[in-house]
């Protein structure tokens, strides 16, 4: 089917704008997309809660935004003419990388949002680069001017040095109290390029979203990059060939607005029908099913988890709820992968793996707040790949799969580029902690006035646990960080076992470097000490590695429990409080005899607080 | 039929100690009249509700502090009792006292009216704790009121005592454990010592002003007394209650206390008292105005519930059961009786809780005795009562 467009549409295109707002988590963006979308009346006052774009509470609460998400704006510019503004949302984490760098090829130009106060962090600039990567125009905004504070001119002294955008022209805004968001509008439209593509050609459709919806099934958000969409349409998801018959096409109100059609520089829904966002992935290109595209969009990947950890339901019972929870979670959401898992310490639960460590935690507490599971998460791993004597490698994200230590000749792990963004005096607190950690220190860049950009290589596993709150709390918050993968190399590493009563945990393994089991295990040791509480016998805890006991301690066992007095027959008072006794003593786990609380399998977490 | 036991909330206190957390308040004298009026009315109301007159063989009167308010009333109460229950003539009628609220003549009244048992509230011999508790007597004062209670006729007196006291050690523990034995009670009462949510002291300990002896201390000072008072001739028959034998020879136990933990039947009237007859737990409201108001204003309901009830609970059978254990094994010389519980209830006990009672003698919690017909805490289970006690709620 050919499709000749009315002169109509053509001249819409040129009034259209695709743009994203990219910045270091807390530099207002999500405030500054709520200014917009009043300032367009897109969302009245009366309806306007804040931050619209976050829709989930977890989002609002860390600040972050974790899901993208995408609005339209119509807004009648000084010219006089209306323009259709489109605003991609875009996660603001380093785990999101992927995502973030799919909504950006969605896009024809970005905000870059820049505290008033903190100035450019890493983030700032590992998002920028991407956004070059994307070839977007960058409009630079320094935001949040109202603040005491504040110091516009040195950040936008510091971003003429790094756009060579003279520092006069930059916008100087405060979201939060609407000043001067007028003329982020007005610079939308006069320097982002309206999109460019041929409606004529094979339809080209970048999926850079997506969400479960009940009805409609998988909703995806696409960009259509080339061509035309209409609900009528046989459509081909071009990486796994699945062929779907759309329920609706339709764009972003910002809630869902069918529409008849989607052209080339549109930034809509296409809703699949489709049960699982596994088969609609973000990055992914949806064409005609009758009239093809030849090739997809380039940069599709598959995003694969870095991080893993064993999810386990603190009763058993919850098992079934589990599964279920994480089935619902992984509608939304691609990049949680997970399978049945069995712990001989905590019986039946799930292997997940994670993009990363922020992402883990998303996770575990959607699990205990949206879903009400009491859990237990087990100290995250990396992938390893392990060489056997007999020269097979086998991959394992466990340290309960790691086979016997005289059957291996090597354990390779994952290594980072880890860039560490701070002011220049917390050089050496940066240097000391990454040092400790086995980073390797590569070199340095000074982007701007007493800023410094480190540049390392380090173990990933290094950095899953703790690192991030260390790095903050060294350098007073001040630090940001961004990590992406280089390969796997080498390295002398143990399994790290804990016995309880002579049986070991499997869930309190870890695998660590060699010559820190003897100290890691002495930690573990007497933070389970503190963690498990007296029983009625003696409970001995050793740490051992390399069939060698590391250290142990022993928790005396239980002296006294009794209540005293049960006043003027009050039994109710009394059963009451050892029900609470009981329930409490339900929420521990059972390895063996002994009864562990969940609190001591996060203790392979916090060994470095001391 | 078996005779129940009647329970009489006192709740007034001179002054409220830092650890307390019972049902009693200081200055509200002005009370004191109505609410007796309204107890003795609530006497009335639920005696006339009950379908005959039920023989009565222990009456407590608890608080607060009982001593606290004149004589008179307390005969009033009992005049009260004895028109609509009856009192059988061995009735065992106890009065917490404190040291230094007690006159010979107040003593000498409470005799007369048929008072036959005094608990005081001595808590320690050693006058930093009592600061520490803020206790307002001396150990001067319950000496005193000792010989006046002697004086006035009793024959039965309790002392109360605290270990885990903030700085208390071994020695000034077993100072006033001597203390309170030279005054050569027949009953001693062991408690230790807790930190109450909402009391000064919870506020102490939890900004760090005041430091609660450890586990294994207050382990130490209570597996001390379990030795010494045997040696003084003391059997413990409840966890914390030990009893010295009577001119008959047999042991003079608390026979109100006794009624809680062999499960029988006991009504509460007063302010927040608690009452539990066959399988109905009844709980009045706490504050005092509240209590004399619905005592006027409200209409009982079918005995045993009074207008004052703030909550009436039934129980199932499985409840019954398991609260009859949780009870019964405080009893730490008798334990609980296969026999009793099978004519109670009508089926084994051994068949109900297998796997409870399987696993607390594995683990040396329970024992038998008795040729095998009761079972009991250990000494081991006396210490880590808890530990047996959650397997039956």
């Amino acid at each position: 089917m050919v499709i000749i467009p009315s002169l109509e549409v053509r001249e819409m295109s040129a009034h259209i704008r695709n743009f994203c707002i990219i910045a270091h988590v807390d530099h207002g963006k999500s405030t500054l997309a709520d200014r917009l979308l009043q300032l367009t009346g897109t969302i009245s006052d009366r309806n306007m809660t804040e931050q619209v774009l976050d829709s989930m509470d977890l989002e609002r609460e860390k600040g972050v935004t974790i899901k993208a998400s995408a609005v339209r704006m119509m807004y009648t510019a000084k010219d006089g003419q209306t323009y259709e503004l489109n605003l991609i949302d875009t996660p603001g984490h380093v785990d999101f990388n992927y995502e973030v760098s799919r909504a950006l090829a969605a896009c024809e130009g970005a905000l870059l949002v820049v505290d008033a106060t903190q100035g450019i962090e890493a983030q700032t600039l590992a998002n920028l680069y991407l956004a070059l990567e994307s070839d977007l125009t960058i409009i630079p905004v320094i935001n949040k001017i109202d603040l005491v504070s504040a110091r516009p001119d040195e950040v936008a002294e510091e971003l003429e040095n790094l756009l060579g955008i003279p520092a006069h022209q930059i916008l100087r805004i405060s979201a939060k109290e609407g000043i001067n968001v007028d003329q982020v509008l007005e610079a939308i439209v006069q320097y982002v390029p309206p999109p460019r593509g041929d409606i004529q050609s094979p339809l080209r459709a970048l999926i850079f979203d997506s969400h479960y919806d009940s009805y409609k099934g998988v909703v995806a958000y696409v960009r259509v990059v080339e061509g035309v969409v209409k609900p009528s349409d046989m459509l081909r998801l071009m990486s796994t060939g699945v062929d779907v018959k759309p329920i609706e096409i339709g764009y972003f109100a910002p809630e869902l607005k069918p529409t008849d059609h989607l052209e080339a520089g549109d930034v809509g829904y296409i809703a699949t029908g489709l049960k699982t966002v596994r088969e609609c992935r973000v990055g992914d290109t949806i064409t005609h099913s009758q009239r093809p595209a030849d090739e997809p969009l380039p940069g599709y990947q598959h995003a694969k988890p870095m991080v893993f950890a064993g999810i386990y339901p603190t009763e058993g019972e919850d098992y079934p709820n589990l599964r279920d929870a994480l089935e619902k979670l992984q509608l939304n959401d691609a990049s949680l992968v997970f399978e049945p898992e069995t712990s001989q310490a905590l019986n039946f639960g799930f292997r997940c793996g994670f993009l990363g460590l922020f992402h883990m935690e998303i996770i575990q507490e959607r699990l205990e707040r949206e879903y009400d599971l009491d859990i237990v998460v087990t100290a995250p791993s990396v992938e390893y790949e392990v060489v056997m004597r007999s020269g097979e490698v086998i991959r394992i994200d466990s340290p309960a799969q790691l086979p016997d230590e005289g059957l291996i000749e090597e354990i390779r792990e994952p290594w980072m580029l880890l860039q560490i963004f701070s002011p220049t005096e917390f050089y050496g607190a940066i240097m000391d902690l990454v040092t400790k950690r086995r980073g390797i220190f590569k070199d340095q860049e000074y982007p701007a006035t007493n800023r410094v950009q480190l540049n390392f290589e380090i173990p990933l596993s290094e950095i899953i646990v703790d690192f991030f709150d260390e790095l903050k709390s060294r350098t007073r918050g001040f630090a940001s960080m961004d990590y992406h993968f280089l390969d796997y190399r080498p390295g002398n590493l143990v399994k790290l076992e804990v016995l309880v009563n002579g049986e070991p945990v499997d869930a309190l393994a870890t695998i660590v470097h060699r010559e820190e089991a003897y100290h890691k295990g002495q930690a573990l040791v007497s933070k389970l000490k503190e963690l498990i509480p007296r029983q009625l016998f003696d409970v001995a805890i050793q740490a051992s590695a390399s069939g060698r006991v590391i250290s142990r301690a022993n928790v005396k066992a239980l002296r006294k429990d009794v209540l005293a007095k049960c006043y003027g027959g009050d039994i109710t008072r009394k059963k009451k409080l050892l029900e609470k006794q009981k329930k409490g003593k339900k929420r521990m786990k059972m390895v063996g005899m002994v009864e562990i609380p969940q609190d001591a399998f996060f203790a392979v977490l916090r060994l470095r607080e001391e | 039929m078996i005779p129940v036991s009647i329970y009489i909330h006192i709740p007034f206190c001179v002054h409220r100690c830092a650890y307390c957390d019972f049902n009693t308040y200081a200055g509200m004298e002005k009370w004191i009249p109505s609410y007796v009026d309204a107890l003795c009315k609530e006497i009335t109301l639920v005696g006339n509700a009950a379908p005959q007159m039920f023989p009565v063989h222990t009456i407590f009167f608890g608080g607060g502090t009982p001593s606290f308010i004149p004589a008179i009333f307390i005969q009033k109460i009992l005049t009260a009792i004895r028109s609509q229950f009856l009192i059988l003539e061995e009735a065992e009628i106890t009065l917490e006292a404190n040291p230094g609220s007690v006159e010979p003549e107040l003593l000498e009244t409470l005799r007369l009216a048929g008072v036959n048992r005094l608990s005081i509230g001595m808590q320690s011999a050693v006058q930093e704790e009592l600061s520490l508790l803020t206790r307002t007597h001396t150990p001067d004062d319950v000496k005193q009121s000792i010989r006046f209670a002697r004086q006035a006729g009793f024959e039965n007196i309790n002392l109360d005592l605290m270990f885990g006291i903030p700085g208390q050690t071994m020695d000034t523990w077993k100072y006033s454990l001597d203390f309170a034995l030279s005054l050569d009670p027949e009953h001693l009462s062991l408690y230790c010592l807790t930190v109450e949510e909402g009391t000064p002291l919870h506020q102490w300990v939890e900004k760090g002003k005041t430091i609660m002896p450890s586990e294994d201390e207050t382990a130490e000072m209570y597996e001390f007394s379990m030795d010494y008072l045997a040696e003084f001739g003391f059997l413990q028959y409840e966890i914390s209650n030990w009893a010295k034998p009577g001119k008959n020879g047999e042991w003079q136990m608390c026979r109100h206390n006794l009624q809680y933990w062999n499960y029988l039947p006991y009504l509460g009237f007063g302010a927040g008292a608690h009452g539990f007859f066959e399988n109905i737990r009844t709980e009045n409201v706490r504050a005092i105005p509240k209590y004399i108001h619905q005592i006027n204003h409200l209409i009982a309901q079918a005995f045993p519930t009074s207008p004052a009830n703030d909550r009436v609970l039934k129980l199932d059978f499985q409840e019954q059961m398991k609260e009859y254990m949780m009870v019964g094994l405080r009893l730490t010389h008798n334990g609980v009786q296969l026999e009793d519980f099978y004519s109670r209830f009508g089926v084994s006990l051994l068949e109900i809780f297998k796997k409870e009672i399987n696993f607390l003698l594995s683990r040396d919690l329970i024992e038998w005795c008795n040729n095998q017909r009761n079972l009991r805490l250990t000494r081991k289970g006396k210490l880590l009562g808890n530990q047996v006690f959650i397997h039956f709620v």
